[in-house]
């Protein structure tokens, strides 16, 4: 049985789709049987970040409401044999998610994957609910700044209260990811640190993404920058994977590397 | 920070700012939005406390620190 883990964040545009795009290749190249499905209704955007807009032909709520086969809307990524992919509708109905029609979808993926990520809309809207409903596991994407943290903040308590997992009783394993974060502003003083950050949000941390260029060609070029073996944020991201797997890996260093004449006088 | 920072006393960053700010207003915000039984539970108290003295009202604050809820309960008295 597959377990489903919701992507979510407060405030949009902290790279909660990005985030999930390079997981799901992360978790697929660790051997899962991963699904990416962007719960985003009306704003498509994981199936660019994966490189795969050409390939849409149903989506989601297509499946949903019957208009096609689960197997005619899952495509297939273009590197990975192991990683699958379900696109959003452009649909303007928010509101056209079912609860009932996501947990039957859900139920089903659960018997072919291990993994099914979701893609939530930002905030606190209708579809954001649907997609915290079900899960099993919540990553909760920030960036380091007093707007993303606070909103973060909100949706926590919006996962314990929304989920099912949670009214039944048990709690939804929720793990934080900080985004984009810069060491150099962290060590003037000029960002929050990852200290910081974890204690007012009082979860723990699952891994921290420097802020990195190279995610901006690689988001350009339709290539999750995981697949790039030099970024130092895609060795972020493999880590993460792994450790959502279950494994224990060393967190990335990301003190600023100073001689020591910069050190005494910087 | 810098070596005349280290020397003079800690500076104040726009970081030490910002985690002020941050658990100031979550503090209040957390207060407001996470406890749907609190009218109930205020009647209930009130009920309680009548049986034995004349009770006016009673304020129910929540805060929250890291992993600990406190929640702080004042009774004011006819």
């Amino acid at each position: 049985m597959g377990i489903v883990i919701t992507v979510t964040s407060g405030k949009g545009g902290v790279g909660k789709s990005t985030t999930l795009a390079n997981l799901a290749v992360g978790m697929a190249d660790e051997g899962k049987k991963v699904v990416a499905i962007d719960f985003d209704i009306g704003l498509r955007n994981l199936d660019m970040l994966l490189g795969l807009e050409n390939r849409i032909v149903y989506n989601v709520i297509d499946v949903m409401e019957g208009k096609c086969n689960l197997s005619q809307a899952l495509i297939n990524d273009k590197h990975s044999k192991n990683l699958y992919f379900l696109p959003a509708s452009q649909t303007n109905d928010k509101n056209i998610l079912d609860q009932a029609k996501v947990k039957e979808l859900l139920e089903t993926l659960k018997k072919e994957f291990d993994i099914i990520l979701l893609d939530s809309p930002a905030g606190i809207e209708g579809g954001f609910e649907h997609a915290i409903a079900y899960a099993d596991r919540a990553l909760i994407v920030s960036t380091p700044d007093v707007s993303s943290v606070r909103d973060a903040d909100r949706v926590i308590g919006i996962i314990d209260a929304k989920s099912e997992k949670a009214q039944r009783g048990e709690e939804v394993d929720k793990h934080v990811i900080i985004n984009r974060l810069k060491p150099e502003l962290v060590e003037k003083g000029d960002m929050l640190n990852t200290e910081d950050v974890l204690n007012i949000l009082a979860l723990p941390l699952i891994g921290v993404v420097p802020d990195c260029d190279q995610v901006i060609s690689s988001t350009n070029m339709g290539e999750p920058i995981i697949r790039d073996a030099k970024a130092r944020s895609g060795e972020a991201y493999r880590r993460i994977s792994k450790r959502m797997l279950g494994e224990e890996v060393d967190y990335l260093d990301l003190s600023v590397k100073k001689g020591f004449f910069k050190r005494m006088f910087s | 920070m810098s070596l005349f920072g280290n020397l003079f006393g800690k500076k104040e960053t726009s970081a030490s700012v910002a985690r002020d700010r941050l658990k100031l207003v979550l503090a209040h915000e957390r207060a407001s939005n996470a406890l749907p039984y609190m009218d109930e539970m205020k009647a209930d108290i009130m009920e309680v406390i009548k049986k034995y003295t004349k009770v006016k009202d009673v304020h129910i604050s929540s805060q929250s620190n890291q992993n600990i809820d406190v929640l702080e309960m004042e009774i004011i008295l006819k």
